[in-house]
């Protein structure tokens, strides 16, 4: 199939149009889509695959590395300037679009499973390919303001698919949480575009960098300006990327269904944020006072992430965390000049976590039958555990991403955060520390997940973290008619069930470390429906996302080393010949792996930690009672970790109460004052004219005695007054 | 080309003469009245289309269609009207919003006959505003605005109507009793016989000082009607009351008529002055965006709500025609027929939602995507366009009017990026009270008694409707040249410092 480059329009459209016809389909006869709601989504993949292909026909053809830009209509065209939309395609543009269209085609093929017994099923593969076409265009547009158009596109699209299940009140603070703290991004990236339209009179992305640079050279802008410019151009990505003092709402995102959190929230729209400092890579890499910001803030974000993560107790809030803390380490990577590692990082990472989370769909599908439909139920990893032995695929392919994750060698993300570690510690020392400790708190939460999910025990029974209160039966018939009603008898059986094990060992996790023995006559109620492995189709998606996690990192990490230039090599993910190449020269592979044998041992050691607590934590505290005073400080310390993450970091109440409740009173008090103040005044007037009318009625009452006085009073006043203050001389 | 048929004075006096039919019509029913009223409209829209297609030419920029008859000679007023890209695009989205809101005002049955004749006069005195070419029949169109909505007010607003449009009508009287003597200041200054017409108001130039007065007496006017900053307050009253028919035709046309004067009077004939006062609008206008944005987040009433976030809408315009620029003055005209379109059609949503549940209380309302899931749609696609998300056309205009600001030349640098901070302020705020507005209504979950008033979805008629009004904002969006091309105005050379 030879396809040349003019032909990439096709790759957004096709989704788009899909979604046009399903969104339009299941609004305006929602009974004819939910009868042919299967044909809806065949359309909605047949699409998307169509431009896979394409976009895959055009990488094959793009060897040469000469950029092509062409634009298809005028969209302002005004005198003074002209805005138009078109297409830009370069090896980043293919990369991107490639790997958009990979994860998306796998997630709509897994969604069909995940959301079979869903009412929106239609409409959720509207938003999807709605979803897909915009992040296509916004990787596909060569200039600043098709970009931002795309870009608070991509951001709406997550608002609705957090939203999804608009019945949860809590998936409805969070789209809104989401939708506005992207806006504040937004808000400096369209500052931030305008002001560099004002310096360089373009908004082309490849000629304003050129333009940018040349001005600096003359020195002809103002670098307090430019710096200014900079920031507030970072400040889109901060936000779409979950960066430090943005990243709050990422983890809330995690209400929507988890294809989306896969697709959006993991692999394709967080990236964005990566994806746009890389496009305006030259004008950034000019000014070294913000590429030293972006790698602290970076460094900053991994760090926290990190930590964040580390005791989690959702499963899905977990990988979010995780998410941010690779996001961070990107950034970081694109502060220290490793252009290329960023985005190999970015690659690997995309699928990597793409895998974990359908891993943690798969398993939040299977479980919430036997737990309940709530999230803090089925997403809780204390109800799980042991689930390997139930579902094997996805346990598999979790560990699979877990160990890619970690950075494990042959995996994927090894590769790439081994090639980002290596670089930051170039670049200066408390960075290579930071990116070091990351990476081995990485090994320790990833596996903490994996352990508790799919190793041990399968312990719904074990626990006493129930809230009864907050489940609400009637709120399954949202996303599960026919099964939903079903299981409904048996989950109320296996909340009874699981009162009654809580009345034989009570207090488990609040003691859960502190008096670890309570744990050990694990109950397990043999009448309890078991979780089942996910359907094939769910299943297909794992495997074939399992294969680029463990083989994108060998395909490129050749190239890394090799080149150093300014373009992104595509080479590296079609050819096979490539990879036969490289297996030959097996000498590259042990050069690296004996360079990285710090961060491998961090991440060794982090794995070790997680299994010795995790694996069996009963009889690692059983062994620890004797040396007293370690316990005391480990579970000091655990108690510490714990309530920073469960708290998540304290900076959600920060902002409720510096930001949330001044912004709040502020505006009550604004209001009191257009009230009582400015319409208070207008009625007041209004008010005074009233009586003043009043008065002057009563006034007039056709006695002339009356009106006598009052004319001679009136001149006596006057002449008194006159007397007063006007003294004759 | 040139025809013989006075085209203007049949669309302004079509509507006028067909509401003055009204009383010959049968008495039994509503039915009569409704579809010849709907009838009506719909062939006043069709004649302006057709007008405008076939006897408009767009590539001139000059005004066009010209009739000019004597009709009071004692005291020079002529009738004397004209239109131009400007009035062009208004007129359009006049006949357009006017039209559906008729169609709106289907469920109406009580004394829909003076509803019907009330809404054609101002259908006719609506477009005789937006064609008029003489500062004194402008006048007259203005004023002739004032009795319908007094009336539309009092007779079928909810219970605080009559404050509401006492207020109203004070506020619009007490703005054009400034028009007036500003209009006839500009006729009378330095000529033996006095002259309204536009045009001839062109070429006469005034002392500074005198020009800033007749600017800010024709500001303060459209102060009230735009409304700009502290002459705002009864504009969430009128529209907290009113019937949601009243409230589109208010949010779609008689806004923008404050906006329209700005430009067509202000920005034309008082050159100086706007060059002189320019930077204040915009301050002002800034302000406004941000003030009633933050007002807006704490309104239980959502219809209050959508009032003040047109508020803070309006500050575009103000900011845009205050920007010296073309790009701002296009932006602001876009924004005027684009805030015209949502704002009338998120008045009308807030109004199919009152009929079901009866209250405009936040408080009591939510979870209702559930039962209506067609309504919950359609409010989220037109909040996402009143917050100006891309694809649609508050987006565009936003940008335009962004762009328009930074293009600037006539002001400082500090002063630019002060203003355009400020108004990026104000594209934060817009989504949080839209958004919890949104979240509010239709987000959550509720437990019914068995009288579920949220059980019936938007009807065809209503469907009808809303798709009208999403069409043009989803046009303007993707392609906004359908409204940049006609919509271009000359800017009146600027003054050399």
């Amino acid at each position: 199939m030879k396809l040349s480059n003019e032909y990439a329009w096709i790759i957004p459209l096709c989704p788009l149009i899909a979604s046009c016809c399903t969104g339009s389909l299941s609004f305006f006869f929602p009974r004819v889509a939910r009868g042919f709601h299967r044909l809806c989504a065949l359309l909605n993949v047949f699409s998307l695959a169509i431009s896979m292909f394409v976009s895959l026909a055009i990488f094959q053809e793009q060897f040469v590395k000469n950029p092509i830009q062409q634009y298809l209509w005028i969209w302002i065209p005004r005198s003074t300037f002209c805005v138009e939309i078109g297409f830009l395609v370069d090896s980043l543009t293919l990369v991107m679009s490639l790997l958009v269209t990979t994860v998306g085609v796998l997630v709509m093929i897994y969604s069909d499973s995940y959301m079979c017994y869903d009412r929106g099923y239609t409409r959720f593969y509207a938003y999807l390919s709605l979803f897909t076409a915009s992040m296509l265009g916004l990787v596909l547009s060569p200039n600043l303001i098709q970009l931002y158009v795309f870009w608070e596109l991509v951001g709406m699209c997550s608002y609705l698919l957090v939203g999804f299940w608009f019945a949860r009140s809590s998936a409805a603070n969070a789209c809104q949480k989401a939708f506005v703290t992207n806006r504040i991004g937004d808000f400096g990236l369209l500052l931030g575009i305008l002001g560099i339209y004002w310096t360089t009179g373009s908004f082309e992305i490849s000629e304003l960098c050129d333009r940018f640079a040349k001005l600096k050279e003359i020195g002809f802008s103002n670098p307090i300006l430019t710096n200014i410019i900079a920031f507030l151009l970072l400040a889109g990505p901060v936000a779409k990327s979950a960066q430090f003092p943005l990243h709050v709402w990422l983890p809330d995102a995690m209400e929507g269904p988890t294809p989306i959190s896969a697709l959006i929230h993991a692999a394709t729209m967080v990236a964005a944020g990566i994806f746009f400092i890389a496009r305006i890579y030259g004008l950034i890499s000019t000014l070294p006072l913000v590429m030293q910001a972006s790698s602290w803030l970076g460094g900053a974000t991994a760090l926290l992430g990190a930590t964040l993560a580390l005791a989690q107790r959702d499963l899905k809030k977990g990988l979010a965390y995780s998410t941010m803390s690779q996001l961070g380490y990107m950034v970081l990577a694109l502060g220290i000049g490793a252009y290329q590692s960023a985005l190999f990082h970015l690659v690997t990472h995309a699928y990597s976590k793409a895998l974990l989370f359908l891993g943690a769909g798969s398993v939040i599908h299977s479980i919430e039958k036997v737990v309940g439909y709530s999230p803090n139920r089925s997403q809780n990893m204390f109800f799980m555990g042991g689930l390997r032995k139930y579902m094997p695929i996805t346990g598999t392919t979790f560990l699979l991403g877990t160990l890619s994750l970690s950075g494990i060698p042959p995996l994927a993300c090894f590769w790439s955060k081994d090639e980002i570690i290596h670089e930051s510690w170039l670049s200066s020392l408390p960075l290579g520390i930071l990116a070091s400790g990351t990476a081995g708190l990485t090994a320790f939460y990833m596996f903490r997940i994996y352990l508790l999910t799919f190793e041990g025990d399968f312990c719904t029974i074990k626990t006493d973290w129930v809230d009864f209160n907050h489940f609400a039966p009637l709120s399954i018939s949202m996303w599960g008619e026919t099964e939903g009603n079903l299981s409904l008898n048996q989950i109320n059986q296996n909340v009874a069930s699981v009162r009654l094990g809580i009345t034989k060992n009570k207090g488990f996790s609040s003691s859960y470390l502190a008096n670890p023995n309570g744990i050990t006559n694990v109950h397990y109620d043999q009448s309890l429906p078991k979780p089942k492995e996910s359907s094939s189709a769910m299943t297909f998606s794992l495997v074939m996302l399992a294969i680029p996690t463990t083989l994108v990192g060998l395909l490129g990490i050749n190239l890394i080393g090799e080149t150093a230039n300014f373009e992104l090599s595509p080479e590296w993910l079609i050819n096979p010949v490539h990879f036969f190449e490289l297996s030959k020269s097996f000498n590259i592979y042990i050069k690296i792996l004996l360079n990285s044998r710090s961060s491998l041992i961090l991440s060794f050691f982090g794995i070790f930690f997680s299994f010795i607590i995790y694996k069996k934590s009963y009889k690692y505290f059983y062994i620890t009672k004797k040396l007293v005073g370690f316990t005391k400080l480990v579970s000091k310390f655990g108690l510490l970790v714990q309530s920073w993450s469960l708290n998540r970091g304290y900076i959600d109440y920060y902002y409720d109460i510096c930001f949330v409740r001044n912004l709040r009173s502020l505006s009550k008090s604004l209001s009191d004052f257009d009230r009582y103040g400015i319409d208070g005044f207008v009625n007041v007037i209004g008010a005074l004219n009233f009586f003043g009318g009043e008065f002057i009625r009563y006034g007039e009452n056709g006695r002339i005695s009356y009106y006598l006085f009052i004319i001679i009073f009136g001149a006596i006043l006057s002449s008194v007054l006159i007397f007063i203050f006007l003294p004759f001389p | 080309m040139i025809s013989n048929v006075p085209w203007l004075t049949v669309i302004v006096s079509l509507p006028i003469f067909a509401g003055l039919m009204i009383p010959i019509l049968p008495r039994n029913g509503n039915r009569v009245t409704r579809w010849y009223t709907l009838g009506i409209c719909i062939l006043e829209f069709l004649l302006i289309t057709y007008i405008f297609y076939c006897h408009f030419r767009i590539d001139y920029q000059s005004i066009q269609l010209l009739e000019t008859f004597n009709w009071i000679n004692n005291i020079h007023l002529h009738w004397s009207l004209g239109i131009d890209g400007l009035s062009l695009g208004l007129v359009i989205l006049t006949g357009f919003a006017t039209t559906l809101a008729t169609l709106s005002a289907w469920p109406i049955t009580r004394n829909t006959r003076l509803f019907y004749f009330l809404m054609l006069i101002m259908y006719g005195g609506q477009i005789g505003l937006f064609v008029s070419r003489d500062i004194l029949l402008f006048f007259f169109m203005w004023e002739i605005e004032l009795i319908p909505v007094y009336l539309l007010l009092c007779l079928w607003g909810g219970k605080r109507r009559l404050y509401s449009a006492t207020k109203f009508v004070l506020y619009t009287a007490g703005g054009s009793i400034f028009l007036l003597v500003a209009a006839l200041t500009m006729s009378f200054y330095g000529s033996e016989v006095p002259s309204f017409n536009i045009q001839d108001l062109i070429h006469k130039s005034y002392p500074l000082s005198l020009e800033v007065l007749i600017y800010v007496g024709f500001l303060v006017a459209y102060a009230v009607k735009l409304p700009i900053f502290p002459f705002h307050t009864w504009l969430p009253d009128t529209h907290g009351e009113a019937h949601y028919s009243t409230c589109m035709l208010l949010a779609g046309v008689l806004l923008k008529m404050g906006g329209y004067g700005l430009i067509r009077i202000n920005l034309e004939l008082l050159t100086h002055a706007h060059f002189l006062l320019g930077s204040w609008m915009m301050l002002f206008g800034a302000i406004q965006i941000i003030y009633a944005s933050l007002i807006s987040m704490s309104q239980r009433n959502f219809k209050r709500r959508i009032a003040y976030s047109s508020i803070s809408h309006m500050g575009f315009v103000t900011i845009g025609i205050g920007s010296f620029t073309e790009t701002g003055i296009n932006g602001a005209i876009l924004q005027m027929i684009s805030h015209g379109l949502i704002g009338a059609a998120l008045f009308f949503l807030a109004g199919t939602c009152y009929d079901r549940t009866r209250t405009y209380l936040l408080d009591q309302l939510g979870g209702a995507a559930i039962s209506m899931p067609k309504l919950f749609t359609m409010f989220s696609t037109l909040s996402l366009a009143s917050l100006a998300l891309p694809g649609m056309s508050g987006f565009v205009s936003e940008l335009l009017v962004f762009l328009g600001v930074v293009t600037s030349n006539q002001y400082s640098f500090a002063f630019k990026a002060g203003i355009t901070v400020l108004e990026g302020i104000g594209t934060v705020l817009t989504p949080i009270y839209l958004l919890s507005m949104l979240r509010q209504l239709f987000y959550g979950y509720r437990f019914f008694d068995k009288s579920n008033p949220y059980s019936i979805d938007l009807g065809p008629r209503e469907l009808f409707i809303l798709i009208c009004f999403l069409l043009p904002i989803l046009g303007i969006g993707l392609y906004p040249n359908l409204i940049l091309s006609i919509g271009s105005t000359e800017i009146p050379s600027l003054p050399l410092t």
